[in-house]
């Protein structure tokens, strides 16, 4: 084909990788609808050329031509091919594999004193909601919220508790449905948690420091009736892993609090960004076990009413987490 | 403490992106109504998935009506989150509501999207956008501690993305992650490209004629003569007619072109002069001369 040789030389350029452009679009458009992974050989090594072919082009364009529309163009096409070539290239699965194996635990135990923290505070309140109680059993009123005592306050009767605590009709009480709204109380606080913690460390802090003042005047009563240990089975089978996924959560706020709070030598917005790495484990880690403890509650509470039965579960599923955490993703020795 | 770190060098263009390429890219910042569009998506498809699922369980008489509720409301949450993380993890960045909207989320630093970005960046939209919205939906008048901490909260959560120049939320602080508008490269026809012989021949420019204008000027008659062609119409309008004569004796003038040029031959002058003006600016440029619009004599004098 012959040239036309008037061309000036920004047009003449054009000229010369044009087509290539074209089948770069067509391959980004290609792999903006099916994705990386199903184009043939042939087609990704033509892509990935081609954009680093288009990015070239682009800065010589900057330089030599006056062409808006052609720049507009460039730029546009380098943007697009760019975003299809450095996608991510992992699977669903293979994430999900990777953090049980390796980076869920690896992540729990870097940040242990964060959990750590986030334990003390629950306990805390636990332990400040029980003395409470002693001193004056009307702090129950203040503390408890309504909605989740269910009845259960310092007049009810010790039979009536301690049918709560062993139900020997579960079908007829619809005491699942408790159990499940409870399931996504504690859910929400976890999120609040997490994500209060960003907000600085205190409210994410104080919040589990009130959960722990709940549990403990909860308990209080129940020991101040004789239904210690029977209350101890009724919250260990879930408990263990449900109020450690709320104390973990907690964790990962406080962390990123922390990284707001103290950024060290970086900006806030760095420090809260390495300090998510992880913070957002620890969240993840928090709703597995948080759904984890949804599966025993709708089961595990109404069907084993024995409560020997009860503490061995739920303090077998604790040592479970607890050694996934300590051992998970260690080098094999 | 210092409130402002004066040391740090100026802040970059938000809307450039570095890939490890080293070519540097225009890629615009979303606008939040664009973000907040496909939230309202997105947020209506999983909504509708939980609802069908529940419709389904209530059909398949699974539960009581009293479990359904508490049901329907844990299977909202656990859809909701994967569907976000899965969804741009298979579209690089798009959820559904996204794609529709053409907005797409990148990687801060040029490199392509981790899991763990986007994982980090919809949990965290737990906090920041559910959360406040269910409390807008729960403001409660009887208790106004509580309604006033949660109206701070989302006040809080909202004003995040308007004070920064990327329009992060928290979760892309943390993720190091932004939201972009995805660009549609469209390719126009080379202007300098088709100028017929004849057209050449007959007007011509001097170098000292065309010593007067500078980049901004040429793209702005590119502008213009791109118009000309998108819509032939126009060229049969008066009032076009009488913008282009303006703008030819405009051009006559400065450069001092004494011929006159017929109201038949408009736009074959313009094109002519386009591409007499872009080749001698373009030679220049080549040479290290850049002009960026008709004031550059007084420019580079000052410098």
């Amino acid at each position: 084909m012959e040239e036309p040789t008037d061309l000036i030389r920004s047009a003449r350029f054009r000229k010369e990788r044009e087509d290539d452009w074209m089948r770069l679009e067509a391959l980004v458009t290609k792999a903006e609808g099916q994705g990386l992974r199903r184009m043939s050989f042939g087609e990704a090594r033509d892509l990935a050329a081609l954009y680093r072919e288009a990015t070239t082009s682009l800065a010589i364009a900057r330089e030599i031509s006056l062409d808006k529309g052609l720049l507009r163009y460039l730029e546009a096409l380098t943007a697009r091919a760019y975003l299809s070539v450095y996608a991510p290239q992992e699977s669903a699965r293979g994430i999900v594999a990777r953090f049980m194996r390796k980076s869920g635990p690896v992540a729990m135990r870097k940040s242990w004193f964060f959990v750590l923290l986030g334990f003390l505070s629950m306990g805390l309140g636990g332990l400040a909601g029980y003395l409470l109680y002693l001193d004056d059993p009307a702090w129950f009123y203040v503390l408890m919220p309504g909605e989740l005592a269910g009845g259960r306050n310092p007049e009810a009767t010790t039979s009536y508790l301690r049918s709560v605590i062993y139900d020997d009709d579960p079908s007829a009480s619809g005491l699942g449905a408790f159990a499940t709204f409870l399931f996504s109380h504690n859910t929400r606080i976890a999120i609040f948690v997490f994500g209060l913690g960003v907000f600085l460390c205190a409210p994410a802090i104080l919040l589990t420091f009130y959960n722990g003042l709940i549990i403990g005047v909860f308990v209080a009563l129940h020991v101040d009736r004789g239904l210690g240990w029977d209350l101890f089975g009724w919250l260990s089978i879930h408990g263990v892993t449900e109020l450690s996924a709320i104390c973990i959560a907690c964790g990962g706020g406080i962390q990123l609090g922390a990284a707001v709070l103290f950024p060290g030598q970086n900006t806030r917005a760095e420090a809260l960004r390495i300090a998510g790495r992880d913070a957002a484990k620890l969240a993840i880690i928090a709703a597995l076990m948080l759904v984890a403890a949804a599966l025993i509650e709708g089961f595990g509470r109404q069907l084993i009413q024995d409560r020997n039965a009860r503490l061995i579960i739920g303090w077998t599923i604790g040592g479970l987490w607890l050694m996934w955490f300590v051992r998970g993703g260690r080098a094999q020795s | 403490m210092r409130l402002r770190r004066n040391t740090k060098a100026p802040a970059p263009d938000p809307n450039v992106l570095l890939p490890p390429e080293g070519v540097p890219l225009h890629l615009s910042v979303a606008g939040m109504g664009a973000r907040f569009g496909a939230q309202i998506t997105d947020i209506l498809i999983t909504v509708i998935g939980a609802i069908a699922l529940v419709v389904l369980l209530a059909v398949m008489n699974l539960t009581s009506p009293q479990t359904l509720w508490a049901i329907s409301a844990l299977l909202f949450f656990i859809i909701r989150i994967p569907y976000y993380v899965l969804t741009e993890l298979a579209w690089n960045g798009q959820t559904i509501g996204k794609r529709m909207l053409k907005i797409k989320v990148v990687s801060r630093d040029g490199l392509s999207l981790s899991a763990h970005a986007l994982v980090v960046r919809n949990l965290m939209k737990e906090a920041e956008i559910f959360l406040p919205g269910t409390l807008l939906l729960t403001l409660d008048t009887a208790s106004p501690v509580a309604s006033l901490i949660a109206l701070g909260w989302i006040v809080g959560t909202i004003m995040v993305p308007l004070l920064n120049k990327r329009r992060q939320r928290l979760g892309d602080m943390i993720a190091g992650t932004y939201v972009i508008d995805l660009p549609t490269p469209i390719l126009l026809k080379d202007l300098a490209q088709s100028v017929p012989k004849p057209v050449k021949d007959k007007f011509v420019f001097l170098s000292h004629q065309l010593d007067h204008y500078g980049a901004l000027e040429l793209q702005t008659l590119e502008d213009l003569l791109r118009a000309q062609e998108n819509r032939p119409s126009m060229q049969t309008n008066a009032r076009n007619k009488a913008t282009l004569d303006s703008v030819i004796e405009k051009i006559r003038n400065k450069i001092s072109y004494a011929e006159k040029v017929e109201p038949a031959d408009s736009v074959a002058f313009l094109r002519a002069f386009y591409n007499a003006q872009r080749a001698h600016l373009e030679q220049k440029q080549l040479f290290g001369e850049r002009r960026q619009d008709k004031f550059h004599a007084d420019q580079t004098t000052k410098d």
